[in-house]
């Protein structure tokens, strides 16, 4: 995987990609303990192309280099990775404020705890609530932070409701 | 719930919180450990014999 994020890596340096954050199962794993993945959900800036955002810069980029596509995902070292516009301010935000660390000695970045979990309730499947539980059961969500991220993007009705479906009814 | 029961599930929990404390480069170690493990058992027809019988 070190190796995949230096190819992400490249390309931004290259100014395909802006600004770019681990989501997903593998941004996850950054706060919560690993859980099986056979995949890398990258958000990312997109470059604009009129008023529709495009992924072809990517796909193009990389293909060049021999990356192969196969669906939604390329395939970067060995991990099919999906690249995923930051289509609504909640996830612009969650880019904004993503946290650096590194991958023995290779720079990325991995949104916050809370973000993560905004954007799992968001999106709203049941392997998103799955993701909500993990976090609130692990204690690593700052609650205010979280209060804020969900009041400024809409989210707090829905949060109530999740509380009652899923935590309050379990105990 | 029986005591054994509840032994089971705090060490789960105590297991939960020492794989999450880990680096994040030793966790993303595990992950491709996991995931050519699940790789390995896709390619040996394990999980469809097993959802065949489900």
């Amino acid at each position: 995987m070190k190796a995949t994020f230096a190819v992400i890596n490249q390309m931004q340096a290259d100014g395909v990609i802006g600004k770019y954050a681990i989501g997903g199962a593998v941004g996850a794993t950054f706060y919560l303990e690993p859980v099986a993945t056979l995949d890398i959900y990258i958000f990312v800036s997109f470059q604009k192309a009129g008023s529709l955002l495009t992924v072809s810069p990517i796909y193009d980029y990389l293909t060049a280099r021999g990356f192969k596509a196969e669906k939604e995902y390329i395939i970067i070292e060995s991990w099919p990775v999906q690249f995923l516009p930051a289509g609504n301010a909640l996830v612009e935000e969650a880019l904004a404020l993503a946290v650096e660390t590194d991958l023995e000695d290779v720079r990325t970045w991995v949104m916050t705890a809370e973000h993560l979990t905004a954007i799992a309730l968001q999106i709203g499947r049941t392997k998103d609530h799955t993701w909500i539980l993990k976090f609130i059961e692990s204690g690593t969500l700052a609650p205010d932070k979280l209060d804020q991220i969900l009041a400024r993007h809409g989210l707090l009705a829905k949060w109530e409701q999740f509380g009652h479906k899923f935590v309050e009814g379990n105990k | 719930m029986s005591d054994r029961m509840r032994k089971i599930l705090e060490s789960k929990r105590d297991m939960r919180q020492r794989l999450a404390a880990l680096p994040f480069a030793e966790k993303v170690k595990l992950l491709e450990q996991l995931r050519d493990r699940s790789r390995a058992i896709a390619a040996s027809g394990l999980k469809r014999q097993s959802s065949h019988r489900s």
